[in-house]
């Protein structure tokens, strides 16, 4: 376990490395910084200082190190737009994204796996048909569609629930269930396969020879061993619900970590879409790591595989 | 270290802030009036942006030492109790007595030699020089009393001290410093900012200290939250749903449609904004080169059918415009100056003519009203040219546009609300950093036309140099813009056509 | 069974399994199968037609899709009260035929799903082959590149991308196809394994055929099958993506007429002419949703027993 463990680690920290390796070349692709930050009035020789105050006129890879360390430290250096380091401006938004991504995360899972184990339980009937379609139908709407249809709908027409921006609680519900509603398909076919997997095994027949309740069997015994896979495809999606609420954040203009990334980019503001790039990242290396070891931890075959 | 711990504290907060309920609703019941715009200034301090986001905000938590009226276009004293020319070049100003910032300091002499001086300094990096390069310097005489001394004769120098010129506390700006300033801005107008969010917006409360006889007037409605929201659709949801009570660049599409909601107003009104193209005539980008040649600018001239467009498109009181200014700025006039009626043959043989017989490809950046960026492209590709839209952040496009990478440039630009036509042509011809056909011959004009005391002669060479920019077709100018206003019901608002929201003079009904 | 590998993995080692069957018999009951299967008849026939009218968009399209007519602008479909048959779908905010921008518009969705695929299913195919049939040292570095690859979030590094290269239809397309290659990877690395194993590319290595060779000739064939599974769904991610994209400003460009631009330029009428948003997003579900039963489809038939 231990070795598992530590083999695992060192993946997750070499990946992250390569990501910053990554991003770190998105800024330097995104123009002269000396320019960028000198501001378009600078005259040559202003920028010219600026280049070797910044130490932009170094070798790449020293620069690389300098803003790894720099990066460790939590210093992205600051926006060129706002007059602010990018650190607070990535942790004033964080909130937003982790709050979305994390009641995304559990609206998903609280439709898609009970209509998994529905799906598995009656497999091949129409419930399993109509969850099957109703989840091919979900990958073959963009989430932005969706998101302006739940305007439209809940917003605008009924006036249930606000439009935009992240007042309240409130503000978070429409957002939620269209950015939730990308994981839905994964999770439940993942259950319902895992659930046939289950179901078929040697210890549930048993269980139903022994004459238990079906549903003490399917809940009680067969849901516990289903759940396994889920939870670790869980981190993953919360991992990709993270990038992936910038469309979200769009629509629903929420100033969450997309917003700002969004924004940024629009704005030329670089060091700020770098930093976005990497956090992302990393959050998503830690989650795969941590969900990695939860599974080997929970399946012993995993770590001697 | 510290830096981690204090940003771990800040996400802490924040997240707590995230899960609270009940944020503040917008209007009349709490006495909060929500308005919401598309775009950001980079910076609150009013000399550190040129958005007219940035412009409504500094006319509510500053003052101008002069005050023009809308209405009458007469000046009348604000901060100055009283000014004299000593001669061309000198002015003196006397500053009133008892009113106070924010912070409760007393506004001074000191304060108004202070914000002069440091807006001229080039180490401040004012983004808004065309508004204050006239000025050299200024110095405190005798207690009260403020002397200008100008660069030059500067016949609008008022206008310009009635408008885009606000006050800033000295004592509070050199402790905290510009980025401080950024954050927390005083000054000592009629609102408050009470905070600034970077991409949410800014809040405001009514200065309920604000000086009496002000000719502004006293606030009424308590508070005031800018809202920052990009899209157009969002901020048209959140008008009829309530979430916000005020909105403004709505499309004539949309103004039409909304009339009919109920619960809410739709008002329309011409503004000082005026559209137009704008094109790289110094070749400066592989892609601009072609507007190198005098016929290739007037094919694109002759190409926009303006009138549809504005029939069609824009709506409103807009009018076509025909010189590189707005029709009613001081100094401003189409007498004489060429026109560019609608001619897509005239234009496909201009183009025959300069060497493109075929057209040629090129780049239209664009920041706002979308619609009108592409009918434009759709004109273009009816003669042959093939342009494809950069539509970008007002800031994006301003940096890609002053580094020269921008072949045509579709502007607007209101001016800052300064009724001279110097507000308009020294941004774009002067030399400076907006300016992209660099045509000495313009700039001279010019520049004789904004230092004249000779009014005649004034007007005389501002006809001179805009007719010169017509001919060269340096700057295309499409129309004024009308400002859609909509907003609730329970608001009383009117609004002036120097673009400029008075919400210290708003009240609920 | 292992969580993280993408769907499709089983589906490939079980076409492996009927590769090895009888070829003769197995294309009939492949089609007998196919033809049997509802949700895939119903996304070919979808498809084929989206395809035929994108490809013959110039003969079908009743106008110019970038000739604009102020005076003629949002025109409301046929089914509404002011539609005329001029313009069938209408027109929009200024006054482009919506029917003939929406044709040529699946041009540009097919031209970007196809194209995204062409590169990303050659990166991704090429590294799974090399890391299923070297395995060891080869197969951990590509292991590693697939998770790195994973650590991004697509939309983001995307949308830089876009903007460093300067949005255009090729930056989106280069872009899509450098970012989307992960699944291929995956999916083609476990069926080579499968493959290499067996009898017949032992055969072919020891009567001396060079490596390229058994690669291109011997495993190719018998994973296009797997292949061609993941190319569809990775076609419709391609495709969902660019309109996101687009939508969020970065993607297409106007006047160019993607179906996610047009939803995009649509929403500023999406609260009093909800059509001028609805057609174009129902044209972008439906292409979605034919492609994503053809795949699903083409992985049941090949694989019966491993639907879902």
């Amino acid at each position: 376990m231990l070795s598992f463990t530590s083999q695992r680690l060192l993946v997750a920290f070499s990946v992250a490395l390569t990501v910053s390796i990554v991003a770190f070349v998105l800024l330097h692709l995104s123009g002269d910084l000396a320019t960028a930050i000198a501001g378009p009035e600078a005259t040559v020789a202003q920028v010219a200082e600026i280049r070797h105050q910044f130490g932009l006129d170094r070798p790449i890879t020293a620069q690389y190190f300098d803003w790894l360390w720099h990066a460790l430290h939590f210093d992205f250096g600051n926006s060129f737009y706002y007059r602010d380091t990018v650190v607070s401006l990535v942790v004033s938004r964080l909130p937003v994204t982790l709050t979305l991504g994390a009641i995304s995360l559990a609206l998903s899972l609280v439709v898609a796996v009970p209509l998994g184990v529905l799906a598995a339980v009656y497999s091949d009937t129409i419930i399993d048909r109509l969850a099957l379609g109703f989840c091919v139908l979900g990958q073959a709407v963009p989430t932005f569609c969706l998101g302006l249809v739940l305007i439209i709908v809940f917003a605008v027409q009924l006036r249930w629930l606000p439009v935009s921006g992240t007042a309240s609680w409130k503000n978070y519900i429409l957002p939620s269930i269209a950015l939730g509603w990308y994981a839905v398909p994964a999770v439940m076919r993942l259950s319902r396969n895992g659930m046939l997997e289950v179901l078929s095994s040697d210890y549930i027949r048993t269980a139903r020879a022994k004459g238990l309740q079906p549903s003490v069997v399917i809940l009680k015994h067969a849901l516990r061993n289903a759940i396994i896979p889920v939870v670790a495809l869980a981190a993953v999606q919360f991992g990709f619900m993270l990038g992936g609420s910038i469309v979200i954040e769009a629509v629903f203009n929420m100033q969450g970590l997309g917003y700002l990334a969004w924004e940024a980019i629009a704005r030329n503001d670089f060091p700020v879409v770098q930093a976005v790039v990497l956090i992302l990242a990393v959050i998503y290396v830690a989650l795969t790591f941590l969900a990695d070891v939860a599974n080997a931890f929970l399946d012993p075959r995993i770590r001697l595989a | 270290m510290k830096r981690f711990r204090s940003g771990l504290a800040g996400f802490l907060a924040a997240i707590a802030v995230a899960g609270t309920s009940g944020a503040a609703v917008a209007g009349k019941s709490n006495d909060t009036l929500v308005y919401a715009s598309d775009s950001e200034p980079e910076n609150v301090s009013p000399y550190h942006n040129n958005l007219r986001e940035g412009v409504i905000i500094a006319r509510h938590v500053f003052d101008n030492l002069i005050y023009r009226d809308p209405k009458t276009g007469k000046y009348a004293p604000q901060l100055a109790t009283n000014w004299k020319w000593v001669d061309t070049t000198t002015l003196d100003l006397t500053i009133r007595s008892g009113v106070t910032f924010h912070n409760g300091d007393p506004l001074t002499a000191d304060d108004v030699v202070f914000t002069l001086n440091y807006v001229v300094n080039p180490d401040s990096k004012v983004i808004t020089k065309q508004n204050v390069n006239w000025i050299k310097s200024a110095e405190k005489i005798g207690n009260d009393g403020v002397r200008i001394h100008l660069a030059g004769p500067f016949p609008a120098a008022i206008e310009y001290l009635a408008g885009p010129i606000p006050i800033y506390p000295e004592k509070y700006f050199k402790k905290v410093g510009l980025d401080g300033f950024a954050k927390a801005p005083i000054g000592s107008g009629p609102y408050k900012v009470t905070a600034v969010t970077p991409g949410k917006g800014v809040t405001m409360e009514k200065n309920t200290n604000y000086w009496k006889g002000s000719p502004l007037g006293q606030p009424s409605i308590g508070k005031l939250v800018f809202r920052v929201i990009p899209d157009a659709e969002t901020r048209l949801a959140e008008l009829m749903t309530g979430g916000v009570d005020w909105i403004w660049r709505v499309s004539k599409d949309q103004a039409t449609q909304l009339k009919s909601a109920p619960n809410i107003t739709v008002l329309s009104a011409e503004t000082m904004r005026v559209g137009f193209l704008q094109f790289n005539a110094v070749g400066s980008s592989p892609a601009a080169v072609p507007f190198k040649d005098v016929r290739v600018r007037q094919a694109v001239a002759y190409a926009i059918d303006r009138k549809s467009m504005r029939d069609n498109l824009v709506g409103g009181g807009a009018r076509i415009m025909n010189s590189a200014c707005f029709i009613d700025q001081f100094g401003c006039t189409d007498d004489g100056v060429p026109r560019y009626d609608y001619n897509p043959a005239k234009a496909k043989e201009l183009l025959k003519e300069a060497g493109y017989p075929n057209g040629f490809k090129t780049e239209l950046y664009a920041y706002r009203e979308r619609e009108y960026a592409e009918a434009v492209i759709g004109y273009l590709r009816a003669v042959g040219i093939d342009a494809h839209l950069n539509y970008l952040k007002y800031a994006a496009m301003r940096d890609a546009h002053r580094a020269g990478k921008t072949p045509i440039t579709f502007q607007t630009w209101g001016s800052f609300s300064v009724a001279d036509a110097s507000a308009f042509t020294g941004v774009w011809f002067k030399g400076d950093a907006d300016d992209s056909s660099h045509d000495a011959e313009v700039q001279k004009l010019l520049k004789n036309a904004d230092t004249s005391v000779d009014t005649e002669e004034r007007l005389k060479t501002y006809q001179q140099a805009l007719k010169m920019i017509a001919e060269k077709a340096y700057l295309f100018p499409l129309f004024s813009y009308p400002a859609n206003y909509a907003f609730t019901n329970d608001l009383a608002f009117t609004g002036e056509s120097d673009e400029l929201p008075r919400f210290y003079a708003a009240h609920w009904k | 069974m292992n969580v993280t590998a993408p769907a499709g993995t089983d589906a490939a080692t079980d076409a492996l399994r009927e590769a090895a069957a009888a070829r003769p018999t197995l294309r009939t009951a492949f089609l007998r199968r196919s033809l049997r299967h509802s949700g895939l008849v119903i996304g070919s026939v979808t498809l084929l037609v989206i395809v035929a009218v994108a490809l013959a968009a110039p003969l079908l399209a009743p106008h110019d899709p970038y000739a604009q007519d102020l005076a003629h602008r949002l025109i409301p479909p046929i089914w509404q009260a002011n539609g005329t048959w001029d313009h069938v779908l209408g027109t929009d905010k200024l006054g482009r035929d919506y029917l003939t921008r929406l044709m040529y518009g699946a041009r540009i969705s097919l031209l970007i799903g196809a194209l995204t695929v062409l590169i990303s299913g050659t990166i991704g195919t090429s590294l799974g082959i090399c890391a299923g049939y070297f395995g060891g040292r080869v197969d951990s570095v590509l292991s590693y590149i697939v998770t790195t690859r994973l650590a991004l979030p697509v939309v983001l590094v995307a949308l830089a991308s876009a903007a460093l290269v300067g949005s255009s239809l090729e930056g989106v397309i280069v872009v899509l196809g450098l970012l989307l290659w992960d699944r291929f990877a995956v999916v083609t690395r476990s069926s080579t394994q499968q493959i290499a194993r067996t009898d017949y590319v032992a055969a072919a290595r020891a009567i001396g055929c060079s490596t390229p060779r058994i690669l291109v000739s011997e495993i190719l064939p018998n994973i296009l099958s797997a292949l061609i599974v993941v190319a569809t769904l990775e076609m419709a991610h391609a495709i969902l993506l660019e309109a996101a994209l687009s939508f969020l400003g970065l993607g297409v460009q106007p006047p160019l007429p993607s179906w996610g631009l047009m939803i995009s330029e649509g929403k500023q009428y999406m609260f009093f002419s909800p059509w001028v948003i609805g057609v174009p997003a129902a044209a972008l579900v439906c292409l979605v949703l034919a492609i994503n039963l053809v795949g699903d489809g083409l992985r049941d038939v090949t694989a019966p027993e491993n639907r879902g």
